[in-house]
């Protein structure tokens, strides 16, 4: 790592502030997994100036319940969340999200706004300085993209933004979409379906540079509700996702009548799969229909040549996490 | 450029109850500091990007990788590390059991294996081997000793028990 100024905010309107003085060259820290990674690679072309400590502002570590919901403060760990009986009783896929996020290890300092606000993953665009210079590919603005002509086993099986196919590797990020949670931030409401943002160039998020994320609001879930999270990864212990589903079903009359279907891995921002919503509701919720719904989920898909087996995986565990909900 | 003054900061870093003031710069992780500054060498790091779980350490109780946190954020807070264990010469349970179940081939895992032992039993004293698994999950054994470092760890778990009256 190199140099930086490091400042310790005292409360949401310093940390603020600090960012705006600082334009274009800080990053807040809280949990710091992904960027502390981020400098000891040094993976952008300029190197942040300032960084800034969110942990030490105070009353950003709760978690509560009230009418409208289950309200996370940007601050609490994934660890917490997964331990939280409160969570695991109502809202048990994003318990489970967070449960398998990761390892024990990092669970206990990544926080839940840090793992929804991390950046993509390519290993070309994280490609570390120490070994031959980092690499300035199209998501930095660069001209090419080296994961398309090179080895993309882990990349988008949906196709290209602005010509980078890093994934969303966020576990919590589905779970939150199919619990269709709200992001608090300094300065608006963020529903989660308009939050991830590939599309904004070398970032996941809809955040400007001076906004932080404050609290996450997940609503009560509807009576005869469940919600369940499934992972594939190549080491269960602490891997990223290759392919994960998150699914959120409501249940009346042995009819599906609301249905919210995340998967995340495979493409550049997570992935509601909106026609495999559609064909569940007003039906019984059988083996048969969710394996339907997972081919709906994968019929748009683009793979390229060294992951199409990201298909079979993607439509699969659609099919399983509908059925972790019915039991 | 940044101003030399505001490179370095003052901080107090209280390990294993041990307060010592110390001038670090803003980019040392804690496991750096750790080590050059405290002398603390049984924090091993190997990765260095929080991947392996050698360089584990405990801040108020809970199991970190030290190598992803930075040193400037640590002032106030309760570190522990391998070399608190031991008390005046007698080993702590968990390193007693790690030599009884041969829980060391290479060794250089172990200080993190124990520390996140030592924050699972703290939290659980009677884990069952699918939660060792999932706590000891972000530490890696290159030697593949695993089946030996559970049984260490349940060994250690029965030890803590009986020490605290309740086996």
């Amino acid at each position: 790592m190199k140099r930086f100024n490091h400042f310790d905010a005292t409360s949401i309107e310093d940390a603020v502030s600090l960012l705006q003085k600082h334009k274009d060259a800080s990053y807040v820290i809280a949990g710091g997994s992904d960027l502390v990674g981020c400098l000891k690679d040094k993976i952008w072309m300029a190197y942040p100036e300032a960084i800034i400590n969110l942990k030490t502002i105070p009353g950003l570590k709760e978690i509560r319940t009230d009418e409208d919901g289950l309200h996370l403060g940007a601050l609490v760990t994934l660890t917490e969340i997964a331990e939280s009986d409160i969570v695991k009783k109502e809202w048990a896929g994003l318990a489970e999200a967070a449960r398998r996020t990761a390892s024990a290890l990092l669970r206990n300092i990544g926080t839940i706004a840090g793992n929804i606000c991390q950046e993509n993953r390519c290993w070309y665009y994280r490609y570390p300085n120490k070994i031959g210079g980092s690499i300035d590919c199209v998501r930095k603005g660069g001209k090419r993209c080296l994961a398309v002509p090179g080895d993309h086993r882990f990349h988008s099986i949906f196709g290209q933004v602005k010509k980078c196919i890093a994934v969303n590797p966020s576990d919590t990020a589905p779970a939150l979409i199919a619990l269709n949670a709200v992001v608090k931030t300094t300065t608006r409401d963020v529903a989660i379906d308009a939050f991830f943002s590939a599309e904004m160039g070398s970032q996941s998020t809809v955040l400007d540079r001076d906004e932080i994320v404050t609290e996450i609001l997940v609503p009560h879930p509807a009576p005869g509700s469940a919600s369940a999270f499934r992972k594939l990864a190549y080491r269960k212990a602490i891997d990223f996702a290759m392919v994960n589903c998150a699914a959120a079903i409501t249940v009346e009359g042995g009819n599906v009548i609301s249905a919210r279907i995340c998967l995340n891995g495979v493409h550049n921002n997570p992935r509601r799969c909106q026609e495999s919503e559609a064909l569940l509701i007003g039906q019984p919720l059988t083996d048969a229909l969710a394996k339907q719904a997972g081919e709906l989920a994968v019929a748009e898909a683009k793979p390229l040549l060294q992951n199409i087996y990201k298909v079979q995986m993607a439509k699969t565990i659609v099919a399983d996490t509908l059925m972790d909900c019915a039991e | 450029m940044i101003p030399a003054e505001q490179q370095t900061k003052l901080i107090k870093l209280t390990v294993n109850g041990e307060t010592r003031a110390l001038s670090v710069e803003t980019h040392w992780t804690l496991s750096k500091v750790l080590r050059n500054e405290c002398g603390h060498t049984g924090t091993k790091e190997a990765c260095g990007e929080g991947a392996c779980g050698s360089c584990t350490v405990l801040i108020d109780g809970v199991a970190v990788p030290a190598c992803m946190v930075l040193a400037v954020e640590q002032e106030g807070k309760e570190i522990e590390t391998i070399e608190g264990l031991s008390k005046g010469g007698t080993l702590h349970p968990i390193q007693e059991a790690w030599l009884e179940e041969y829980g060391a081939q290479c060794g250089f895992c172990s200080p993190g294996m124990i520390m996140s032992t030592k924050a699972l039993l703290s939290k659980n004293p009677d884990p069952t081997v699918d939660e060792i698994k999932e706590a000891i999950g972000g530490n890696l054994c290159i030697c593949n000793n695993y089946e030996h470092i559970i049984n260490a760890v349940r060994s250690a778990a029965k030890k803590m028990a009986k020490e605290q009256g309740r086996g």
